[in-house]
């Protein structure tokens, strides 16, 4: 058990120095760097590192005999709750999220401190000694308090009554409802019935088993299947289609969208809205085919008011391709994710 | 003086350039006499395994392919619109290395550990500023030694990684290297180096890249641009780590194969590259502190703040870039990214961020706008179209065209129009309910038109209002008297124009077709920028997304004011707390 414990605690100790090391730069703060894709997972991890580490801080500190009072534990953990939220978690949470979170931490910490009378009293102890002021260190604290917590309380005030800017947060649809039909190229297609005229098996037959049995490998990479190289010249059919689209999704649509389709082009880093990630399973895997058929024609510029349309520089690219070309490029970036599109029934 | 400069330049560079030929034909100059310092000998790795190729052909033909082509040519589908060109696999040239000029790249199929393993970090982190992007999460380390055990075996034709008799690997020691501390002195004595070793020759006086951006042509014949060294966030060595000295010290010592910047090993020492480096790093853009700008890990570019905001200042806005007011006032980064919305589409932007500063007195507002542009750009004669013409006539990059008719074989050979910079901000944007603006581009219509501010090289300054993305723009009324351009210089890579246009009142302007600018409220604003080099006109030019010009306000009084109250507040609760205690405790005790 002690054996365990001290483990815990040196990845507590180790976890902290760590944190603190990259959020104050004292080691770059890329030390143990956050990789797109497992974001959530790592945290998590992190998380479960840092539970284990106190435990085992708090269990090797009780054991020496230097317990750290109830008072302290419950303060130190919500300090290290802000901290962890507003340094490490990454994309970074805005503050209201943040004050959200604080507030939760604290009610927690404080129905822990107050689970029992003889707890809460161990908790309010140190308070207690401080106004009482019955030594001379208690009666310097005091002072001191006295002294400071006005002060921070103003220079918060002052803080928050200077005028600031900072960018107005605003809330777009990225799914916005579809309309019935759209018209392309002076052809009208009915979102409910329309389908791709290029998912076709060899015999030219609209196949969408054949398709979905051809589509890149879920999991790490999204390979293609061994057997299914759209680059083979002797394909027909589906993985023809899907080779054809490919060439016009890297003549066209890679610069912002990304080579891995996951919204990292070229020019990416410079827009906001960000282009669609599709790799992302919220965005083509829950959608009909005709659903991007519809975001592809038309574009940024053809959405409705909620998808800011002023805003995105999608392209309407029924000015730039023919309805074929954007057929084939929806089917490549089905292929190329490794999702099926949604259907209607 | 100048010339005289170019000159030389173009005589070094092409000097460069033969030697690197002359090494690339596996002819290694360096091992004659002896290593140069830093360097030690290294071993072949040994072949990939088959199964190991065959892996990493599947992993090339589902990812790969599109642009570095069947044969690893780099002639894939998305070759002709991209510049620079995807990699030629081919000759087996390789930029980023730890090893001598001209000798094949670390590889090893079995190590992927960071400094000795050079394709695999390429691969990893990809080239910043260019297309390849970073494979970290997308491929596993596995696949990603998988696909260059097939890159290295099947698609590099001309040489072989394991041939003991034609290759052999000098290898940079850069773990064992300490890089010198970044003094003062250091760094003085590498500003020095780099006018002794002639580097300002290509990369220019201030190091902007500009030194001689017309007449470098890479292994392939195309054109290629020194680095911007003020970008370090765009050095294609840098290894999602730009203000990391170690990658311009490694990128200095062994040159980039294919391209005319040379490696310096043998005539530095190193010491001396320690110093070249930390100036070369100094360079870099940096905070007014002094620190590095923070990064973005998902765009590997400066984090970006959508706010520009402006200082207030008393009388007359200053026209002197060292003024204490325009030192004072923030600096933000604006991205910039090709038009890509509409024909002709802009896919390789030469301009990919510009600088903004503002400030405003009770009149007027200025822009104060600075950009790196390698090249000066001033049409000549008379440009073939109205100013106010939106459609014109320019040719946009088609998709297929072969390696001679590519956007990489035309750089350089455009015809060259005006650089300009362009401000355009939406007109009556309090009357639209937030979110809403008028569109990115030229303004939505009649009803949501945009107001935009340009100027260009041969010295205009004019005001447009914009009504859509393909209707020509209007002329307005008295705006272009009331605008006044303070500054407008190009010095060495690098452009300064300050504009200063009124903040806007009824009486004197057209409220149907003026941007009305206002303290403390959030004005829509969108930049766009050409590059007279890269042919860019009308709507080939790079855009930014949409930002906010801020007003800030003076300081209330109340801000002074009420803190105290509540400090006073909290000194009185104090003294209520104690005092509550005190008779408490008596009380308890009597």
């Amino acid at each position: 058990m002690k054996a365990l414990m001290s483990l815990g605690a040196l990845i507590g100790v180790a976890g902290l120095l760590l944190l603190g090391g990259m959020t104050f730069d004292v080691v770059p703060s890329n030390t143990v760097r956050l990789v797109e894709g497992y974001m959530p997972i790592q945290l998590l991890l992190e998380v479960a590192c840092f539970v284990i580490g106190f435990t085992g801080l708090s269990y090797m500190a009780s054991a020496m005999g230097m317990a750290l009072p109830r008072f302290w534990q419950g303060i130190g953990f919500w300090i290290f709750l802000m901290v962890y939220l507003k340094y490490r978690v990454y994309p970074p949470i805005p503050f209201s999220v943040r004050a959200m979170y604080g507030t939760v931490g604290l009610v927690t910490v404080f129905m822990w401190v107050s689970a029992n009378e003889e707890d809460w009293n161990k908790f309010k102890q140190p308070i207690m000694n401080v106004l009482d002021a019955q030594t001379g260190m208690n009666r310097l604290l005091r002072y001191v308090y006295l002294v400071l917590i006005p002060i921070l309380v103003g220079g918060f005030s002052f803080n928050a009554m200077m005028p600031k800017s900072e960018e107005p947060i605003e809330l777009r649809t990225v799914h916005p409802a579809p309309p019935a039909s759209t018209k392309v190229h002076g052809k009208t297609y009915t979102l409910q019935t329309s389908q791709n005229p290029y998912r076709v098996n060899p015999e030219g037959k609209y196949d969408q088993e054949f398709s979905n049995a051809n589509i890149v490998e879920q999991g790490m990479g999204r390979l293609m299947k061994p057997n299914a190289n759209p680059w083979d010249e002797k394909n027909q059919g589906y993985l023809k289609y899907v080779r054809e689209g490919g060439e016009i999704f890297f003549q066209n649509c890679h610069f912002c969208h990304g080579d891995n389709l996951n919204g990292r082009g070229l020019h990416a880093f410079a827009f906001n809205p960000i282009p669609a990630n599709f790799t992302d399973p919220g965005t083509i895997a829950q959608l009909q085919e005709t659903f991007i058929f519809w975001r592809v024609s038309k574009g940024g510029i053809g959405l409705p008011n909620e998808g800011f349309p002023w805003a995105s520089v999608m392209p309407p690219w029924e000015q730039h391709l023919t309805v074929d070309e954007i057929w084939k490029v929806v089917l490549f970036e089905y292929w190329h994710t490794g999702y099926y599109p949604r259907t209607w029934d | 003086m100048m010339d005289s400069m170019t000159q030389k330049a173009g005589i070094i560079a092409a000097a460069a350039f033969g030697v690197v030929l002359v090494s690339s034909a596996g002819y290694s100059p360096v091992l004659a006499q002896g290593l140069p310092e830093g360097f030690k000998k290294g071993d072949l790795a040994p072949e990939p395994s088959a199964e190991m190729i065959e892996a990493g052909k599947r992993v090339y033909f589902t990812k790969c392919v599109w642009c570095h082509g069947v044969d690893g040519a780099g002639d894939g589908p998305g070759a002709d619109r991209l510049w620079p060109r995807p990699r030629n696999f081919n000759q087996g040239t390789f930029k980023i290395r730890h090893t001598a000029s001209g000798e094949l790249p670390l590889f090893d199929a079995k190590k992927p550990t960071p400094g000795q393993n050079d394709l695999f970090e390429t691969v990893t982190h990809g080239l910043p500023g260019s297309a390849m992007p970073p494979w970290e999460g997308i491929l596993s380390e596995e696949q990603r030694q998988q696909v260059l055990s097939f890159v290295t075996t099947q698609l590099v034709k001309d040489r072989k990684f394991t041939d003991k008799e034609s290759e052999s690997q000098t290898v940079l020691q850069l773990a064992d290297l300490k890089p010198k501390p970044a003094t003062d002195e250091s760094k003085k004595r590498g500003g020095e180096l780099i006018v002794e070793k002639k580097c300002v020759e290509c990369h220019g006086m201030e190091g902007r890249g500009d030194g001689n951006a017309f007449n470098l042509k890479d292994d392939w014949g195309f054109s290629i641009q020194p680095a911007n060294w003020h970008k370090c966030w765009n050095f294609r060595g840098s290894r999602q780590d730009p203000y990391n000295v170690s990658n311009i010290f490694r990128t200095f010592s062994t040159g980039v194969n294919g391209t005319p910047m040379p490696s310096f090993a043998d005539n530095t020492s190193v010491d001396e590259r320690w110093d070249i480096a930390n100036f070369v790093n100094s360079l870099c853009e940096r905070d007014t502190l002094g620190n590095p700008l923070p990064i973005d890990p998902l765009t590997d570019k400066p984090k970006i703040n959508f706010v520009i905001p402006s200082d207030m200042v008393e009388g007359e806005i200053p026209a002197d870039l060292e003024h204490e007011a325009w030192k004072k006032a923030p600096k933000r980064y604006v991205a910039m990214g090709g038009q890509i919305t509409h024909k002709p589409r802009n896919f390789v932007n030469r301009l990919d961020d510009i600088w903004v500063r503002s400030l405003y007195n009770d009149k007027h507002i200025v822009y104060l706008i600075e950009w790196d542009d390698r090249t000066k750009s001033v049409a000549e004669g008379k440009l073939p179209w109205a100013p106010t013409q939106v459609n014109i006539d320019i040719k946009e990059q088609d998709p297929k065209t072969g390696e001679e008719g590519s956007i990489a074989a035309q750089q350089n050979n455009y015809a060259v129009y005006n650089d300009a910079i362009g401000i355009e901000t939406a007109v009556k944007w309090k009357e639209l309910p937030a979110p809403i603006k008028p569109r990115y581009l030229f303004g939505t219509n009649e009803q949501y038109p945009m107001d935009i501010v340009k100027w260009e090289a041969d010295g205009s300054l004019r005001a447009f209002k914009g009504t859509g993305w393909d209707k020509d723009f209007e002329e307005r009324d008295n705006y272009e008297e009331a605008m006044k351009l303070l500054k407008a210089e190009w010095k060495n890579g690098r452009w300064y124009v300050m504009i200063q246009r009124p903040v806007g009142n009824k009486k004197d302007q057209d409220y149907d077709e003026d941007t009305f600018f206002e303290v403390g409220q959030y004005i829509p604003t969108v930049f766009f920028a050409w590059d007279g080099h890269n042919g860019d006109a009308g709507r080939k030019m790079a855009v930014s997304a949409f930002y906010y010009t801020f007003m800030n306000p003076p300081v209330p009084q109340e801000t002074y004011i009420y803190p105290v109250v509540i400090a006073v507040g909290v000194v009185l609760l104090e003294g209520w707390v104690l005092t509550r205690r005190s008779n408490r405790k008596k009380g308890k005790t009597l």
